[in-house]
């Protein structure tokens, strides 16, 4: 785990101090609601529809124990007892004061805890692979250069009043687990046919009312050229960024009409013209981020084969939730944040400190989150399975839906976002319960649900197989229903089937999109595939033609 | 209005607001628009270039005078709103592209919290709003001590630097 050093420690002591000046000038009336909000959002509060709502960081979604335990003690002191993982791998409060926020903030910072930049226009929290220096499948481990561009993204004098957010990812993996290409900018870690390692770079990607997957626009920017080439596209962005409507100022917005081409060559000319000698990676720097990333695997002797076969229940947990891991003998486990009927990414107080007990137990102390909304254990020695998975168990953390139809993916939707047009927490939990059936899910296969409250796409609705948005329509919550999107791997944009239904209506549709692919797949065929072998004939058949 | 200087210091201002004389031999010391400028540019040699400034607006596009733009006496860039942060790469691109040496003013909506920002941008003077005080300016240049990311000023220790002296230290 990346630890800070005094260094970082005092940057952000300095935050912690400027942000309670912030507020005690708002609270004494020296600055406006219309001046402090900029200054509050670039610390991560918001006001929702019932009180502020905190954002903590959680970079590229990896946390230490202690970390998940001062989590925890957050909301039992500052919430109502639970806290809500979201979509941009970071944790959510939703019943905040002003007046307590900084002492939230002060708390927070003696765990290397924050809220910098997770809102405003500026550079966010970088995301990355959740599976990060475990997964078998990786390159490189993402989480290193993620941090190097945590430092230099955080506070810069430059890049804090863009005409948007920005969000960054890296992947060092094909999986893509991090979603790169739906982001601002999206950094896929590749090495040259030379053995050089640096990055494939995607811009413009998003979602929003203007879904697109990111075009590459570099296919081999050199790593130490990282900073320079990051600093070159913010710049464009920052001059060139459309000002004059909110919902074009995205850098999607500015890359699309540019043209792809226009904009990598304006880029590369910036880059040309930049001091190489200002955007140094040091080698120490770098070895010194790595060293704090390794984790010493002992020899994991035998595995939990036996025991496996004494229960159907484990089996079916480690078939779903768990993934391969780079070291032999040891395995990456995922923690469901989906119980049946549940909301999708809440974890009470007791199950976050809960969490952090295992990790420590059998996970080296670290923590995941992922952007779907669970947390993960990523180094378990699989001998040690059975006794974590009867510890979730006991804990109601082991639903074993990983992937499957009831891992459903919601944003907050219309019971706190103020921005909602309708519920999506109700109806991801009437789905879910519809589809409770273990047998059934693990029969289903492979399906990734995805539910926004609005166009504004949190809950990466686009990106779902089958993807839900809230619409309102004359003052009715309705739900438009799209089919074929793609958040792993390779990306890919849903498209709308057909006109929008009800609250019943959509949680029946659901269910008829799964029982059409039920009788038309082929023997072994992932949802996706079908889709894509059919296209949505068959589906919309089924949905309208048959009432 | 006050203007004070990367320490947060009220300086004297020299500067005259002329804009609209038409009189070249009364530009001494003036601030021109940018319009006004490129009516003059012709006539004025570097000597008398650095006795001149230029407010750009924000949509004023300061490479319309990039090749006399570096003998400029001052160069102030007008925040029309404390959000729209153009101006923060405008003062990056003059002081690293141009190798404009004068003063860089900012000017316009600034918030205190952005002070900072603006000298490590290449800021050299601000010009503090009517609603705020300079005591919330200066506090605001003395929030940070450290910075990461390497800026068109010495005002802030690099956390890269620091890291590097404490290796070297440690190793000997
Ligand atoms: S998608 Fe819309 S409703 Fe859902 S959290 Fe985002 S802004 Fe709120």
């Amino acid at each position: 785990m990346y630890v800070y050093d005094t260094l970082d420690k005092s940057l952000l002591n300095q935050r912690v101090a400027e942000f309670r000046d912030q507020v005690r000038r708002r609270l004494a009336g020296e600055l406006t609601e219309d001046q402090f909000k900029p200054l509050r959002l670039m610390n991560g509060l918001y006001l929702q529809l019932h009180a502020y709502m905190l954002r903590v960081a959680i970079p590229y979604g990896a946390l230490s124990s202690d970390q998940m335990r001062k989590l925890a003690y957050i909301a039992e002191t500052y919430d109502r007892g639970y806290g809500h993982f979201t979509t941009r791998q970071n944790i959510q409060y939703n019943w905040i004061e002003l007046s307590t926020a900084p002492d939230l903030l002060f708390d927070l910072s003696e765990i290397d805890l924050h809220a910098i930049q997770t809102s405003g226009n500026c550079i966010r929290n970088v995301t990355a692979d959740p599976y990060a220096g475990a997964a078998a499948d990786e390159l490189d481990d993402p989480r290193v250069w993620s941090e190097i561009i945590r430092q230099w993204s955080t506070f810069h004098p430059e890049f804090s009043y863009l005409p948007r957010k920005f969000k960054i990812a890296v992947t060092g993996s094909d999986a893509d687990r991090a979603a790169i290409k739906f982001h601002d900018i999206g950094l896929k870690i590749i090495r040259s046919d030379a053995g050089e390692l640096g990055f494939a770079v995607y811009v413009g990607g998003g979602q929003g009312r203007t879904p697109i997957v990111a075009p590459l626009i570099n296919s081999f920017l050199p790593a130490k050229d990282l900073l320079r080439y990051l600093d070159a596209v913010l710049r464009i962005y920052n001059l060139h960024g459309r000002r004059d409507n909110i919902y074009k100022a995205r850098i999607k917005i500015l890359v699309k009409s540019l043209g792809v081409d226009s904009f990598a060559s304006q880029v590369d000319t910036e880059f040309a013209r930049l001091d190489p000698a200002l955007f140094v990676i040091e080698d120490g720097e770098l070895s010194r981020i790595r060293d704090m990333f390794a984790v010493s695997y002992s020899r994991a002797e035998g595995d939990d084969e036996a025991r496996l076969e004494e229960s159907p229940e484990m089996r079916r947990w480690s078939d779903s939730n768990t993934h391969a891991h780079k070291t032999p003998g040891y395995a990456i486990a995922t923690i469901s944040l989906k119980p049946i009927g549940g909301v999708p990414g809440d974890a009470t107080a007791e199950q976050m400190y809960a969490i952090a007990d295992l990790a420590d137990r059998f996970s080296f102390g670290e923590v995941r989150v992922t952007y779907t909304q669970n947390l993960v254990l990523p180094h378990v020695r699989q001998a040690d399975l059975f006794v974590l998975w009867s510890e979730l168990e006991r804990l109601g953390l082991a639903t074993p839906n990983i992937g499957l139809a009831t891992d459903i993916i919601a944003c907050p939707g219309l019971d706190y976002c103020s921005l909602a047009n309708a519920r999506s927490i109700p109806i991801s939990q009437r789905i879910s319960e519809r589809f409770s059936d273990l047998e059934s899910q693990h029969d289903i296969g492979p399906l990734d649900i995805r539910i926004s409250g609005c166009i504004n796409a949190c809950g990466h609705h686009h990106a779902g197989h089958i993807g839900i948005l809230g619409v309102d329509k004359k003052g009715e919550e309705r739900y438009q229903l799209t089919l074929g999107g793609q958040g792993n791997g390779e990306s890919a944009v849903g498209k709308i089937v057909g006109p929008g239904f009800d609250e019943d209506g959509i949680v029946d549709a659901v269910e008829n999109v799964i029982s059409t692919y039920l009788n038309v797949r082929s023997a072994g065929e992932p949802f996706s595939e079908t889709l894509e072998r059919t296209g949505h004939a068959p589906f919309k058949e089924r949905l309208y033609d048959r009432n | 209005m006050t203007v004070i200087n990367i320490r947060g210091e009220a300086i004297d201002q020299t500067w005259r607001d002329v804009d609209g004389a038409g009189e070249t031999d009364s530009l001494d010391s003036a601030v021109l628009s940018l319009t006004s400028l490129k009516e003059h540019i012709e006539a004025l040699d570097q000597k008398s270039l650095s006795r001149i400034g230029a407010r750009l607006t924000i949509d004023d596009n300061i490479k319309e005078v990039a090749d006399s733009a570096k003998h400029l006496g001052l160069i102030e860039l007008v925040f029309s709103h404390f959000k729209d942060g153009r101006p923060f790469s405008t003062a990056v691109m003059l002081r690293r592209d141009y190798g404009f040496k004068g003063e860089l003013r900012a000017s316009g909506d600034i918030l205190p919290d952005q002070a900072l920002f603006l000298i490590r941008c290449g800021f050299s003077t601000i010009a503090v709003p009517q609603q705020f005080s300079v005591e919330q300016f200066r506090a605001a240049l003395s929030a940070y001590s450290v910075a990461y990311q390497a800026g068109s000023d010495d005002q802030l220790e690099l956390v890269s630097d620091l890291r590097r002296s404490a290796v070297e230290v440690a190793a000997e």
